[in-house]
Order: structure tokens, then sequence, then C-alpha cells
């Protein structure tokens, strides 16, 4: 007897998982290492690999305000 | 008026105001629950600044910028892994939140030992808590007496600095338990991020003309300091797996570092621990600020003896305001004593709820457990001044090692919060698993395949035992749904009402 149909992952979930996964690639090696760490050009007077990670910072704050927004009931 | 009574006279307002803040009655049970979870009861913007202000220490003024004066684009590591640590609390936070509400929980230990009926797990849970959290006070102490010592150049001698900062802290967390925590992070943490971006943007402005004509020399003189992995202590080039690692690790671990983990137990409902949450990176550009200061003291005429002492060193040694170098020193007290506040309520809560009760089936009344708690804090907090005071550095490196362990609590409580089949057997051989490899490996990184961070190891034999024996040892009972259940939302088939878990937990208030 076949067990129930798995629920399918809802896309605000889906879309989190993805984003974390390429955050994390971009934080480490080798995407960071490839693309991010260089000092040119800099930002804001900051070195490019301090401004990647600033960047970063900046935009998982944003997707959490997104999926925060998308996935709260409102009342 | 000289100079250091000046730095010493507004570092004892801040102190002054600390202790106000802290000891100012509020409303709060007689209940052990009240002092440890705060009734449950608080909301948004002490969450915030409880969350933020434990989890920057006296490291975040002395260790990150002495990172980067260090080993240069290194650093960054500290601002990636806090960028994504606390995610994973977004989800396990409400769940462990419901689980506290509705079986009285108030620590993570007795809320994992109660889904598998395991009073041992507790306990081990709470020794190596205890382990680690007495060389985190013991270094927090030693930064505070540190930073008296230094801006008042000798004038406070570094043991009184640390035993009057800490018999401030002792004294709110005596008395108001985990709201005298959290209304002086609260403070302390608006104070901490104001200083913070002030001598940011200030020192390298002032040594160097500004932020970005500090990084064009940079750039120019000392370029391999600001091109990650960085160089090491020894000048070599760093390591892109070390890097990496370093940052799985610490984003794997952050949430469930048990003080940190507790206060899922305070929030007033479950939209204020998921804003915390939400609201965190805002906390995390702090580190922005520190970092830069570091940079700075790269190109700076003169070295400090330890690279962690590079931003008092500056402070001391270009012209600046005596108001100035008080206001940092009340700042890098700020960050010690949120940290050391949060860590000795923690420990001695710990020590009781998960060790003594727990653990060993004791059974007190709430007044008495209460006076248990205080008391075993303040026990903690001895211990760890006469390690502080006795200078020894060794025992300190020694009781390092259980820091590293805490990241081995993550499988384990996810395990306990969403997966059905896992056993107590199994949960208890992969912390065991973990916690033994990674230690080991710390001690010997000769015996690494790989230059990976040696949570990592420990991390893959703690999860693979975990599956494997609870795959083969016997399922549990409806226990396991029922506290599921309760965990992601649904009735569970229990009482609405608060009720005590079976075994593994001690009775109700």
């Amino acid at each position: 007897m076949p067990g129930p149909t798995p629920r399918p992952v809802p896309l605000p979930h889906l879309l989190l998982g993805v984003y974390v996964a390429a955050c994390i690639a971009c934080m480490t090696w080798p995407v960071y290492a490839q693309l991010g760490a260089r000092i040119e050009p800099r930002v804001l007077g900051l070195p490019f690999s301090f401004a990647w990670v600033i960047g970063l910072m900046v935009a998982t704050f944003a997707v959490m305000c997104f999926y925060h927004h998308a996935t709260t009931r409102r009342g | 008026m000289g100079d250091s009574t000046i730095v010493v006279g507004i570092s004892v307002l801040y102190l002054g105001a600390c202790l106000l803040v802290g000891m100012w009655p509020r409303k709060q049970s007689a209940s052990a629950d009240g002092y440890v979870a705060g009734d449950r009861s608080l909301g948004l913007v002490v969450m915030y600044f409880i969350t933020g202000a434990t989890i920057f220490s006296a490291f975040a003024f002395l260790g990150a910028p002495g990172r980067a004066y260090e080993k240069g684009a290194y650093a960054f590591y500290i601002l990636s892994f806090g960028t994504l640590g606390f995610v994973p609390f977004y989800f396990i936070g409400p769940r462990a939140a419901r689980l506290g509400r509705r079986f009285g929980f108030v620590t993570q230990a007795e809320m994992v030992a109660s889904r598998f009926r395991m009073p041992a797990l507790a306990g081990a849970m709470a020794l190596v808590s205890a382990l680690a959290f007495v060389p985190y006070l013991t270094l927090q102490m030693q930064g505070s007496g540190y930073v008296l010592n230094a801006v008042t150049r000798d004038a406070v001698p570094r043991w009184m600095g640390g035993l009057i900062v800490y018999a401030v802290v002792l004294a709110y967390v005596w008395r108001s338990g985990v709201l005298g925590v959290g209304w002086t992070n609260t403070f302390q943490g608006m104070f901490m991020l104001a200083l913070a971006w002030g001598l940011g943007l200030y020192l390298p402005y002032k040594l160097y003309g500004g932020v970005g004509p500090m990084f064009a020399r940079l750039a120019v003189e000392k370029p391999e300091y600001l091109v990650p992995p960085g160089p090491t202590s020894s000048g070599e080039p760093g390591s892109w797996g070390a890097y990496s690692t370093d940052i799985l690790v610490s984003i794997i671990g952050f949430s469930f570092w048990p003080h940190l983990f507790m206060k899922a137990f305070t929030a007033r409902d479950e939209n204020t621990l998921r804003r915390t949450v939400v609201l965190y990176p805002t906390f995390q550009f702090f580190l922005v600020p520190l970092v830069i200061i570091g940079f700075a003291g790269i190109l700076f005429a003169s070295a400090p003896e330890q690279p962690d002492q590079i931003l008092p060193h500056i402070l001391m040694n270009v012209e600046l305001s005596p108001v100035l170098v008080g206001l940092f020193c009340a700042g890098a007290l700020a960050a010690s004593m949120s940290s050391g506040d949060a860590i000795a309520h923690a420990a001695g809560s710990i020590l009781i709820r998960d060790g003594v009760v727990t653990a060993l089936g004791k059974r007190f009344d709430p007044a008495r457990e209460r006076f248990l708690i205080r008391v075993t804090l303040t026990g903690v907090m001895v211990l760890a001044y006469v390690i502080a005071l006795l200078g020894a550095d060794d025992l300190v490196a020694l009781l390092l090692y259980a820091y590293g362990p805490i990241t081995q609590f993550a499988p384990v409580v996810v395990a306990a919060l969403y997966w059905r089949r896992a056993t107590g057997t199994g949960v208890f051989a992969g912390l065991v698993a973990g916690v033994v490899i990674s230690s080991i490996l710390k001690a010997e990184p000769a015996w690494r395949p790989w230059p990976l961070h040696e949570g990592i190891y420990g991390m893959v034999a703690n999860v693979a035992i975990l599956v494997f024996v609870s795959l083969a040892t016997q399922r549990q009972s409806d226990w396991d749904r029922e506290y599921l259940e309760v965990a992601a939302g649904g009735g569970g088939g229990l009482s609405a009402a608060p009720s005590a878990p079976p075994s593994a937990s001690r009775p109700r208030a």
C-alpha cells in the first residue's frame, strides 16, 4: 500500500534554501576565491573582497525580510 | 583633572548606569522559570539586543580588530559566518519555544533529554557547556581588566578592573536574572553600536585621511592583507580549506550555543523570535568598523605586544581626547559584560536545571531552585575570576578545547526537533563520537587527512553514527510523535495546558 504523497516544498522555502546554498558558495572556496578575492574594483573605498562580504550581509538581510513577509500569516 | 581620572570617571559612570538598569525592579514570577526565562515575556527590542549583545563579546572590540591586524582578509570569515549563522534559529527557535511553553523547558539540554527520555544526555551537555563557559568567562574578565588597565596607563590594575566590572555583573544577574541581562544588554548594545561606528570611521580619518585612502595605501604597500584567505600568523599564505571550513563549522554551530539557544524560551511569541533573527544582520554590521580598525593597525607606526591589543594600542598612541578614550573603554566593557552576564546566567541555570535536576533527578521547590542557580552562577564567576587572577593561560587553553565540541550539539538538537526515527542511543553515540574526534584532531592537527576545521570531521562522524545507531536501535513510543507534533505547532494529542513530559524531566513548578 503506497504511503501518503509527499507535500511539495513551498516556493519561499525552496528559494530560501537555494539562496543559503548560493550564499555559502559565495563566502567560501571556490566561488569567493574565483570571483570575489581581489582588490579592484574598490567599492566606496573598500577593497572588492571586503565589499563582497558586506554585500552578502546586506543581501541576506533583504532575503530574510522577504522570506518572513512571504511566509508569515497576517491576521 | 588628569586623563586617567577622566577615563576612570567615564567608566565608573558607565558601570553605575549598567547597575541601575540591571537592578531596576521588574515584575517577575518567583519561580526558576521567571529567573531563567523571564516568564517568556521578552519583546522584540530586548530580544534583538539580548541576542546581538550576547554574541558580541570582548572579542568584538579586541579579537576582531586583532584578526584583521594579524591576518588581514582572513578576518572576513567573522563577518561571513555571522551573516548566515543565525538563520537556522528562524526555524528551530519557534519549535523550541513551543515545546518550552508546553512542557516548561528553559534550557536546550532539558528539551533534548526529554525527547529521548535520557537524563544522561542532559548531564553530558551540561558538562560540556560548563567546561566551555568557564574559560569563556575568564577571557571576558581578562579582557575587561586589560582594557581598564591599558587606557588608564596602569592606574587601575588588571585584577581590580576585572573584579569591579564583574561585581557589577554579579549584582544585577543575581537580582534580576534574565531580565537584568536583557535590559542591560539593550543599553550596552546601543552603546557598543554607536562606539564601534564612531571609532571605525574616526580612527582611519585621523590616521590616514579616511577609510578609502587607508585601503589605497594598503593596496600598494601590503596587498596580500586585502585578498582572502590572507596570510597566516607566520606570514605564509593562508589556506582556503581552513578559511572555508572555519566559516562552515561556525555557521552550523552558531545557533546551538546554549546561552544563545536558551533565549528561544524567553521570547514573548514566535513572531518575535523570527523577527529577531530577521533583524540580526543589522547587529552584525557593527563588526565592519571594528575590522576596519584592525586594517588601520597594519600601517600603524608601532606594534602592540599581542595582535588583540591593536585597538587600545592605537588609542593610547595617538593624540585623542581622554573623553573619547573613556568612551572606548566603556564600549569595550559593554562588550565584555554583555556576554559575561549571559554566560554566567546560563552556566548557573544549566548546571542546576540540566546537571542536577534533569540528570541527577533532584527536585526542589521553585524558590530553592532559583537560589541554587544564583549560588551556582556566583561559584562559576568566582572560579573564572580565580583562573583569570592566576593567569593560568594553559588551563584556559585546555578548557577552551570544550569550546569546539559545543558545535557538535547541532545534529543532536536538529534530530530531537525534526527526526522521529532518532533514538537516545543514536544521538548520544553521535555526540560522543563528534566530541571525541573533533577534540583529538584539535590536539593533533597533523592527523587530519585534509587541512579542514576539526569540527567538520567531528560533524561527519556525529551525523553518520547518529543515523546508523538510531536506525539500528529500537523505535521509541508515541511520545516521539506527540513531542514532534507540539514542536511543529500541532496539538500533539496532549492537553493544551502546560504539562510535564514523561521522565527525564522534573515536575513543573
